[in-house]
């Protein structure tokens, strides 16, 4: 017998995992700059929010009256636990008040990053040609996966650092920093398990997303039911396991073991599933569409394109007003404690100038939405689905005022049933039917901002579509502004709506800076639709 | 015969790349033109253009007698417009998508719309997002063909579509055709167009290189003869300095010959004893690969 030499068709380093290394690398040169960004916000924002407390509650009597208000059980849903309320230190306020608000977008980034590797590359196509190279079957998932734990991590340590140059103590900073990176990782491995169920990439994400609100919920149920982690609720979520390690008073670190093991598994589930579904197919089948169409225009195609994107902006905005009006006798008892306050929200009625300032964050919160709005407009353009409608006796006026319009509306629309649901929940919480009236006008009266915000996007998109990122700061400088405008140089707010709209209900109505807002806004908008209609199409 | 579109001079720049660079069209109205030219030698930008989806930088372009960049949306009402890479709303399936793109359009015929569907064997109730390449394409040209216009501007349409879709294609747009409608078909696979295009234009780094029939073109390149002599040896040493890429193989000699030599190479063969003839028109590849001999030399492709 002859032998010839044959090659093995396992030789050498063939396994599941082969090809891992340089997918990683591809993937984290992709997602480099998002990770950069993203570190160094979360822990500016961390860094910021804590010195703020420094300065808001440098004295006892002010962190015992803030302690009070926290306990309330519309403060505790959107807080924490409330560990060490009873000697409620800046550590205790920040892991009580802060680390849920760090948590929620670091886990948002971890569950954009996760379906981001594991489906869209599989949706664009990209992932055919990479598993036609000899690359493992589980290399690209082990890679994507690796890549938001980078990116988690990244942020982590970035923001611990940032902790370090706070009067925190470092082993809590640690604490908290490692409880904010645990809760990521587990929706990280929940996101991991929805890209298997998932026909698309885009119900991955939006399954990620729901888990990271049931999640929240859970917690919010179980810490006003239970304080301090008592509650079986609280259990049920990960924000609560990492909630109960409790930096800077108990300091555990056993609760982050739940969380790791619930990683563990998670990720070992998305692995069996992702060995019995096709390339390109979820587990989950998706329903069948509608064979003809009703859509008559591009007003219907705008409102079916953005109605999810409206209705869950709506509920997130709509929630805060809620929030806001509940807290309402919190917010009235608290600020009569601290005479020196007043100035905080500008004189006058400190309950009213408190309620004028909740609405100005309303607003833009609204005003992100109207900015992702006309973002989805110009991807519409670079799509091609822009000049799929252009090239049909469609003007470029109708095609962008549409949907510019449709922003318009939804943007006003959801501001004014905030401002609804603020002043039914404030009356009810203070027993006063008449406050209904001022709180809705409070929320009107920065619909102005919207034109503004409108006529910027709108300007960019027309001007210079490809430096959009210049419409979300301005949205990031109106909201700074209306925070620490106070503090910072006169002038600085020049640009801002809201440093000529009356403020509501603190100030009475005046009309005139409400008509030059709108109009500036409009003009604004004019110009970019002109500038729009003169520039080569993109894409 | 009017045109349906003339285009003179055009020129377009990316930043530092001339996309069009002088580019001239002439369509005439009722042909099926063929627009060929390999990726990225101005086949889209043109067709932007024409679309008013993009402005010229230079030149001047007449489309059904308008401004296709000042009337884009009087124009519009009379042509469609298949792109070579159709994107579809993710969530709207293509039932709802085709009657959309009909809405806008003022409406389309019901009867042909139902008709396209079954012959294009496509399901309408797929979502945007779970289409095939293929499926897309098969929407865009649906909604497209069931709309009553005067004008197809088709980019590349066929991209993705099988062998049996392909023929279905190429019988729909000779019915467009035969209904009075002029096409002008951008492609790069050329027997497509051959089938149906009664005029190309050749287009390459953003210059019209090549435009006629298909017949006047022919006329311009080389005709290949294969022929069986009796004195091969003899017919050779006449023909040398006429022909071009003479070889001699077993009493056979084949050679490419330029329409204007015809007349002398055939008056010279019967001295030699004429055994057998057989004669190739240039197929349309072979006029197309001859305008890019050079490029295909830098590919280190052997030209023809």
């Amino acid at each position: 017998m002859t032998t010839t030499a044959v090659r093995p068709a396992t030789q050498g380093t063939a396994g599941a995992l082969t090809g891992t290394r340089p997918l990683l690398r591809l993937a984290l040169r992709a997602d480099r700059w998002r990770i950069v960004v993203w570190a160094l916000a979360v822990a500016w924002l961390t860094v910021v929010s804590v010195q703020s407390y420094d300065d808001l509650f440098g004295t006892l009597a002010a962190r015992a009256s803030r302690a009070r208000l926290i306990a309330s059980p519309a403060a505790t849903a959107m807080a924490g636990p409330g560990y060490g309320l009873d000697d409620y230190t800046i550590g205790a306020m920040t892991a009580n008040e802060l680390a849920l608000w760090i948590m929620i977008p670091v886990a948002i980034m971890a569950v954009l990053a996760v379906t981001r590797h594991l489906r869209q590359p599989e949706e664009d196509g990209r992932l055919e040609l990479v598993r036609s190279a000899p690359v493992g079957a589980a290399a690209p998932v082990v890679a994507g996966l690796l890549a938001a734990v980078v990116g988690v991590l990244a942020v982590g340590a970035t923001t611990f650092v940032g902790l370090l140059a706070t009067d925190l103590d470092p082993v809590g900073s640690a604490l908290l920093c490692a409880s904010v990176v645990v809760v990521a990782l587990v929706l990280a491995g929940a996101s991991a398990v929805a890209s298997q169920l998932a026909g698309h990439a885009r119900t991955a994400s939006s399954l990620g997303m729901a888990a990271i609100g049931v999640a929240f919920v859970l917690r919010a149920v179980g810490d006003v039911r239970g304080p301090q982690s008592t509650s079986v609720w609280t259990w049920l979520s990960p924000f609560g396991w990492s909630q109960a390690t409790a930096p800077y008073t108990e300091d555990r670190w056993w609760p982050l073991a739940i969380g790791l093991v619930a990683t563990a598994v998670s990720v070992a589930v998305a692995f069996a599933l992702a060995g019995r579904r096709d390339l390109g197919r979820g587990l989950l089948h998706e329903r069948p569409g509608r064979a003809t169409g009703r859509l008559r225009g591009i007003v219907g195609l705008t409102w079916r394109r953005q109605r999810t994107s409206v209705l869950s902006w709506a509920v997130a905005v709509v929630l805060c007003g809620a929030l806001v009006g509940l807290l309402a006798d919190a917010i009235t008892d608290f600020v009569a404690d601290q005479p020196t306050f007043d100035e905080l929200f500008g004189g006058g009625d400190p309950t009213a100038g408190a309620f004028a300032l909740y609405s100005v964050f309303l607003a833009v919160l609204a005003f992100a939405y109207t900015t992702t709005a006309v973002g989805a407009a110009h991807g519409e353009e670079l799509s091609g689905r822009g000049a799929t409608l252009l090239a049909l006796p469609v003007s470029r006026t109708r095609w962008l005022g549409a949907q510019v319009g449709v922003a318009a509306v939804a943007s006003a629309a959801m501001l004014l049933v905030a401002g609804l649901v603020m002043g039914l929940t404030a009356a009810a919480s203070l027993g006063d039917a008449s406050r209904i009236v001022p709180l809705v006008g409070a929320a009107a009266v920065t619909i102005p901002g919207v034109a503004c915000v409108l006529g910027v996007a709108v300007l960019v998109l027309g001007l210079a579509p490809r430096a959009f990122v210049v419409v979300w700061a301005y949205v990031a400088y109106v909201g700074v502004m209306a925070m620490f405008g106070d503090i910072l140089p006169d002038g600085a707010g020049a640009a801002s709506p809201f440093t000529y709209l009356p403020a509501l209900p603190a100030e009475p109505m005046s009309w005139p800076p409400v008509v030059a807002c709108t109009l500036v806004g409009l003009g604004a908008l004019a110009l970019g639709i002109v500038a729009f209609r003169r520039r080569d199409l993109q894409g | 015969m009017t045109d349906a579109i003339t285009a003179t001079g055009l020129v377009k720049t990316f930043g530092a790349k001339r996309a069009l660079d002088g580019f001239d069209l002439r369509v005439a109205t009722g042909e099926v033109h063929g627009f060929l030219g390999p990726n990225g030698a101005g086949k889209s930008t043109t067709i932007r253009v024409l679309l008013g989806l993009i402005r010229a930088d230079e030149g001047e372009v007449t489309l059904l007698g308008g401004d296709p960049w000042r009337d884009a949306v009087a124009l519009h009402r009379r042509l469609a417009y298949v792109p070579g890479d159709v994107t579809l709303w993710p969530t709207l399936s293509g039932g709802e998508s085709i009657d959309l793109l009909g809405r806008l359009r003022g409406g389309l015929d019901p009867r042909r719309r139902a008709d396209l569907v079954e012959r294009f064997e496509l399901d309408t109730t797929v979502k945007g997002r779970a289409y095939s390449k293929g499926n897309r394409q098969k929407v865009a040209l649906v909604a497209a063909l069931a709309a009553d216009v005067e004008l197809l501007l088709m980019d590349e349409p066929t991209s993705g579509l099988d062998p049996l879709m392909e023929a279905l294609f190429q019988e729909v747009v000779r019915e467009a055709a035969a209904d009075g409608r002029t096409v002008l078909l951008s492609s790069h696979i050329l027997a497509e167009v051959e089938a149906l295009a009664q005029r190309v234009t050749i287009i390459r780094a953003g210059r019209t290189v090549q435009t006629g029939t298909l017949t006047e073109l022919r006329s311009l390149t080389r005709t290949t003869v294969q022929v069986g002599l009796r004195d091969a040896d003899g017919a050779g040493a006449v023909l040398a300095e006429r022909v071009h890429d003479l070889r001699a193989d077993d009493g056979h000699l084949t050679f490419d010959v330029e329409a204007t030599a015809l007349d002398d190479v055939l008056a010279a063969l019967p001295a030699h004893g004429v055994t057998s003839l057989v004669a190739h028109p240039p197929t349309l590849e072979d006029l197309f690969l001859r305008q890019y001999s050079d490029e295909l030399d830098a590919l280190q492709v052997p030209g023809r």
